[in-house]
């Protein structure tokens, strides 16, 4: 095969399993802090992604016409917006469930997910309908034969990178990072030593919800284009590679993430019908890893969680 | 002893009373065309369970119902025909009707899954489609007779899912729900790429037919005219009537002992010599097996199949009327699903917001009744003991 | 009080309320017809448009003082699904107060139903579905059509790229009976003329990444590459082939020509080709009229593509129910004998499968943001270059 056709290829493995892990992380973190599976996450993206779109919009008709500055308005309105969605889900969802059984929360969150899912179908404007993304990052390209690089996927990868390590950062070398990390090891004993339990919680739900207005945004980006349907599936892909991974371990997610549209990438590569097979070739290596490790690759160690 | 147990039992009045309520009631819903005459109809049925909740008569009932079942029954099929009797030539509501008798049959398989095995399945509405998609084959293809063709349809749904048995009984909680999640998104894109069984469009199933009598006419009985759905209905209601029995008295019997402890708590139960991964075998199979005939037989009855039908979404609905309904209750999952079927599609005015309205519902019920509608009650040895 | 008293009053009160509920259902009788569309989802604009027609048509018979009888549309929502699209159908169909219908834009919905019609004897005629199967797979005396098929589309589409001189086609088609019907016709049509097709690929119609799909076609250097499918996967597909920087002719069928492709691409859009049977709506012999009634009644959406045939589909039930009255049987007969009856879209015939003939097939190129008729546009003078035209 092209050389340059495979780089594309790998190309778009990567942008995929950027967005993937950026979700995946997501549920890791939702799951070290408290043990329960947030399902509503891929849908909290979907309505980051809208408020995004909103936002430039009103902007727009506002007369803003500079496109840094509209692309700063759309993270600072967004990904504040959704942290705080976040912090009230958990406050007023999650935690009254705590001693439930993990069933009725997974269930709950299913449901907020179809609620969020359903609000922004129903009450945006036309909200049934795909709608467009404006492209606000520079589309230079440069063509090296096959390969055809482009500088906004780049930055969007260069991005996202920065995401993910400026989350480690702040778990592994900052106070609220081991804060954090008390709680996702044992909760009782993170309160005996004095570290505000449910402070910690909020602000977890609270970073983990920005991570997801911050892959919608790059999602709409990407596609130039958003639905009310988007989350659903990027949350379960999400799921997916979380448990893959690990749950419990951000190194997991990212394994997890990038190992998932690695699978769709191969998929479609090497099954001659093109990538019409390629989710179920996913999904099944998928159930086939959880048969084997079903505790995830990287196996869920008691003493280390976050 | 006997006599006096027989003498403590609760009387069979209230149970009688209430299920003949419940059949005019639901006529006079079904019946209904108005919008504000089935807003008044709902509201009405609110505040009244709420009284007669507060009333005590809501405790008579369940007790009544408890104690004789085996009568009340025979007494609930027999208002079930009456309804059907008078719709006879009404279409849509027989429909309405056929689709809650085989929704009821699928949950009880998905009852025996979790209210007593505790194995979760969100893929409730693949096995489904799995016994529809193999009548529609079976049909179309074969001239197989078409009650072997249920049979079928169950029996593959219960082979396929015995695929799943390794990851799931590998895995517990979340783990053991990412694979039936990933099963129900892996068969629906499945059934949508693959041409062989028709594709995003589907295929047709041709109307049952048994000895030559088409199920797919419309006959009559000396000069009244009789909707074709009532051949559905005489199969469904047998169905359910099979499934219902089975239940109950798999509940009862020591194979129903065994799954509750499973259920209730997996390492004690070993301990007591039980082989854990036997009695979720058994379960889960069983459980898929009556999903699938339920999905065969409600393949003939809409006449089309097609991957859409069969989404994660409704494995969700599946999986909400048992949490509506009380896990583990029969007579609660029948509520339940004449409530998630019905209503929406009689209040027309709200039918673009029926999901929404669906979640918020689910999720005020998981926050403030986590138990269902009708919980069901604790294991009870000998008829008139109370707990 | 005490507690019989409180039971007993119970009792009373609900009785009492029953009764007054009943009392309140009365019945008021309309002749019922139906109307069945995408109302939600990436196509709904033309859903839309198709349901403002008959609803259009309904209005101007109720106040037609000539008109023997007054009529109630019932609107359904098909999601341009097949298996939502058989639920309304078994729906409507099933309900005895509607005498007849009409149904459809998206071709995989009418086919899926067109069996559930025949099933109850519902009278239907089609007003946007292309494909061919819907009229003449099975003979059944229920199911009309008023627009044309996309047979003749697709002729006069591989005629036109012939023509400009292109010779290698990739095509894209989505995997509903539409987007296979389109592959079908149109491969068919091209290789007569002596075309190559260099590649075919399937898609199922809600896909969100052609990367995959784009990528082996970027290695097959297609001059054209052909869709056959609906605007939303068509704006994904458009703008992908940007970002991989494919730069071919894009080349729709009827299913994009609607204003949401070109609010979803913008600037991408120009140079699109796209066909559709039947002449632009203004000039349909009833085209002025139909254009005048619509905006005085003001309505949210505009007509789009195919609402003047969901205008002429409705009058002609309509005016077969004045004749017989709202017998379903009746209808049948009485549109089985539709000969060279006037209509705003011109003479409509039905042969022996219901289907009208429609002869006229209107390129459509995107021309600064508009659809243009390609001979009246600049590419067609050769003022302006698709890319890769010599």
């Amino acid at each position: 095969m092209d050389v340059g056709l495979l780089a594309q290829y790998v190309m778009n493995g990567l942008m995929l399993g950027m967005m993937y892990t950026l979700v995946a992380v997501g549920f890791t973190l939702f799951f070290g802090v408290l043990d329960i599976i947030k399902f509503s996450h891929g849908d909290v993206l979907t309505v980051g992604a809208f408020t995004a779109l909103a936002t430039y919009i009103g902007l727009r008709s506002a007369g803003v016409g500079s496109t840094p500055l509209l692309l700063l308005a759309m993270l600072v309105v967004a990904i504040p917006a959704m942290a705080a969605l976040g912090m009230l889900i958990a406050r007023y969802l999650v935690m009254p469930l705590r001693s439930a059984p993990a069933l009725n929360t997974l269930l709950i969150t299913l449901m907020l997910g179809t609620v969020l899912r359903e609000s922004v179908r129903l009450f945006y404007p036309q909200g049934a309908n795909p709608k467009a993304f404006p492209a606000l990052l520079p589309t230079a390209s440069i063509n090296l034969g096959q390969f055809n690089l482009r500088l906004d996927n780049a930055l969007m990868l260069a991005a996202g990178v920065l995401a993910i390590v400026g989350l480690q950062l702040l778990l592994n070398r900052t106070k609220l990072g081991l804060a954090i990390r008390a709680v996702a090891q044992d909760e009782e004993t993170a309160r005996t030593m004095g570290v505000n339990f449910t402070a910690v919680v909020l602000i977890t739900f609270a970073i983990g919800s920005a991570l997801a207005a911050y892959a919608g945004i790059m999602n709409g980006l990407y596609y130039n284009e958003i639905n009310f349907g988007m989350g659903l599936y990027l949350g379960v892909i999400g799921f997916a590679a979380a448990i893959i991974g690990g749950l419990g371990s951000i190194y997991g997610a990212i394994l997890g993430g990038f190992l998932f549209a690695a699978l769709q990438t191969i998929g479609t590569v090497a099954l001659p019908f093109a990538s019409a097979y390629k989710d179920v070739f996913a999904f099944t290596v998928v159930i086939a890893l959880i048969a084997w490790r079903p505790t995830g690759l990287i196996q869920e160690k008691i003493s280390e969680r976050v | 002893m006997w006599e006096v147990m027989q003498k403590l039992r609760a009387p069979l009045l209230p149970g009688v009373v209430a299920l003949a309520l419940s059949t005019a009631y639901l006529i006079a819903l079904l019946a209904a065309e108005k919008q504000p005459l089935i807003i008044g109809l709902l509201a009405f049925a609110v505040v009244a369970v709420l009284a007669a909740h507060y009333l005590g008569w809501l405790d008579l009932v369940s007790r009544s119902f408890a104690d004789r079942e085996d009568v009340l029954g025979v007494y609930a099929i027999l208002a079930a025909c009456v309804v059907a009797a008078f719709f006879h030539d009404n279409h849509f509501v027989l429909l309405l009707f056929v689709t809650v008798l085989l929704y009821t049959v699928a949950t009880l398989g998905l009852n025996i899954q979790f209210g007593y095995a505790g194995v979760l399945n969100f893929a409730g509405a693949s096995f489904f489609g799995i016994g529809a998609y193999a009548s529609a084959v079976l049909s179309t293809y074969t001239a197989v007779p078409h009650l072997l063709v249920l049979l079928i349809g169950g029996m593959l749904a219960a082979l396929i899912g015995s695929l799943l048995l390794l990851p799931v009984l590998r895995t517990r909680g979340h783990y053991a729900a990412l694979v039936t999640i990933a099963f129900a998104l892996l068969l629906k894109t499945f059934l949508e790429v693959n041409d062989v069984l028709g594709g995003p469009q589907g295929m047709q199933v041709k109307g049952m037919s048994i000895l030559g009598w088409s199920f797919n006419d419309n006959f009559e009985i000396g000069k009244i005219e009789m909707s074709f759905y009532l051949n559905y209905f005489a199969v469904s209601m047998l169905l359910l009537t099979g499934t219902f029995v089975l239940v109950r008295r798999l509940e009862r019997s020591w194979i129903g002992l065994n799954l509750d402890a499973l259920r209730l708590d997996e390492i004690a139960a070993s301990c007591f010599g039980l082989d854990i991964a036997r009695w979720k075998i058994t379960a889960f199979l069983l459980g898929n097996f009556l999903i699938g005939i339920a999905g065969a037989l409600f393949g003939m009855v809409g006449g089309f199949v097609a991957p859409n039908n069969y989404t994660f979404a409704d494995s969700l609905i599946m999986v909400s009327i048992l949490l509506l309904g009380g896990i583990g209750n029969p007579w609660g999952l029948v509520v339940a699903t004449f409530i998630v079927v019905v209503v929406p599609e009689k209040l027309q005015t709200i039918q673009e917001y029926r999901i929404l309205l669906f979640a918020l519902i689910v999720i005020m019920m998981l926050l403030f009744r986590p138990e269902g509608l009708l919980p069901r009650p604790v294991r009870r040895y000998f008829p008139g003991w109370r707990a | 009080m005490s507690r019989i008293a409180r039971q007993l009053s119970f009792i009373f009160a609900s009785a009492l309320f029953v009764g007054a509920l009943v009392a309140t259902a009365q019945a008021k009788d309309k002749i019922k017809v139906g109307f069945i569309g995408p109302l939600t989802g990436g196509v709904s604009a033309n859903g839309l448009g198709g349901r403002n027609s008959a609803d259009l048509a309904v209005k101007l018979r109720n106040a037609d003082a000539k008109a023997k009888y007054e009529y109630e549309l019932v609107v359904l929502d098909d999601e341009c699904k097949p298996n939502v699209a058989v639920q309304v159908a078994t729906k409507m169909a099933a309900d005895k107060e509607i005498v007849a219908a009409a149904t459809h834009y998206c071709s995989a919905t009418a086919i899926a139903t067109v069996d559930v019609y025949h099933k109850f004897g519902f009278p239907i005629i089609v007003w946007g579905a292309v494909l061919p199967d819907i009229t003449y797979r099975a003979k059944y005396a229920e199911v009309h059509r008023v627009n044309g098929t996309m047979i003749n589309q697709n002729d006069a589409n591989a005629e036109l790229i012939s023509k400009i001189g292109f010779k290698n086609v990739a095509v894209i088609h989505d995997t509903t009976d539409y987007g296979k019907g389109h592959n079908e016709y149109f491969s068919k049509a091209f290789a007569k003329l002596d075309g190559k097709i260099v590649g075919t690929f399937g898609v199922t119609a809600d896909q969100q990444d052609f990367t995959a799909e784009l990528t082996q076609i970027k290695a097959l250097n297609p001059e054209v590459i052909y869709f056959g499918g609906l605007t939303p996967i068509g704006v994904r597909i458009r703008s992908q082939m940007d970002k991989l920087g494919i730069k071919a002719v894009f080349d729709g069928t009827s299913g994009i020509v609607s204003d949401a492709f070109i609010q979803g691409l913008g600037p991408l859009a120009e140079g699109s080709l796209a066909f559709r049977e039947g002449a632009p709506t203004e000039k349909l012999p009833g085209g002025k009229f139909f254009m005048e009634n619509y905006a005085a009644q003001k309505y949210d959406n505009p007509p789009e593509a195919y609402g003047a045939f969901s205008f002429a589909a409705m009058d002609l039930i309509l005016d077969s129910i004045e004749k017989v009255g709202p017998d379903r049987k009746k209808v049948i007969e009485e549109l089985a004998n539709v000969k060279e009856r006037d209509s705003i879209v011109g003479k409509v015939t039905f042969d022996d499968h219901g289907q009208n003939t429609v002869a006229v097939i209107t390129k459509y190129v995107v021309q600064d943001g508009k659809f243009v008729e390609w001979d009246n546009s600049e590419y067609a003078t050769g003022k302006r270059k698709l890319p890769g035209q010599q």
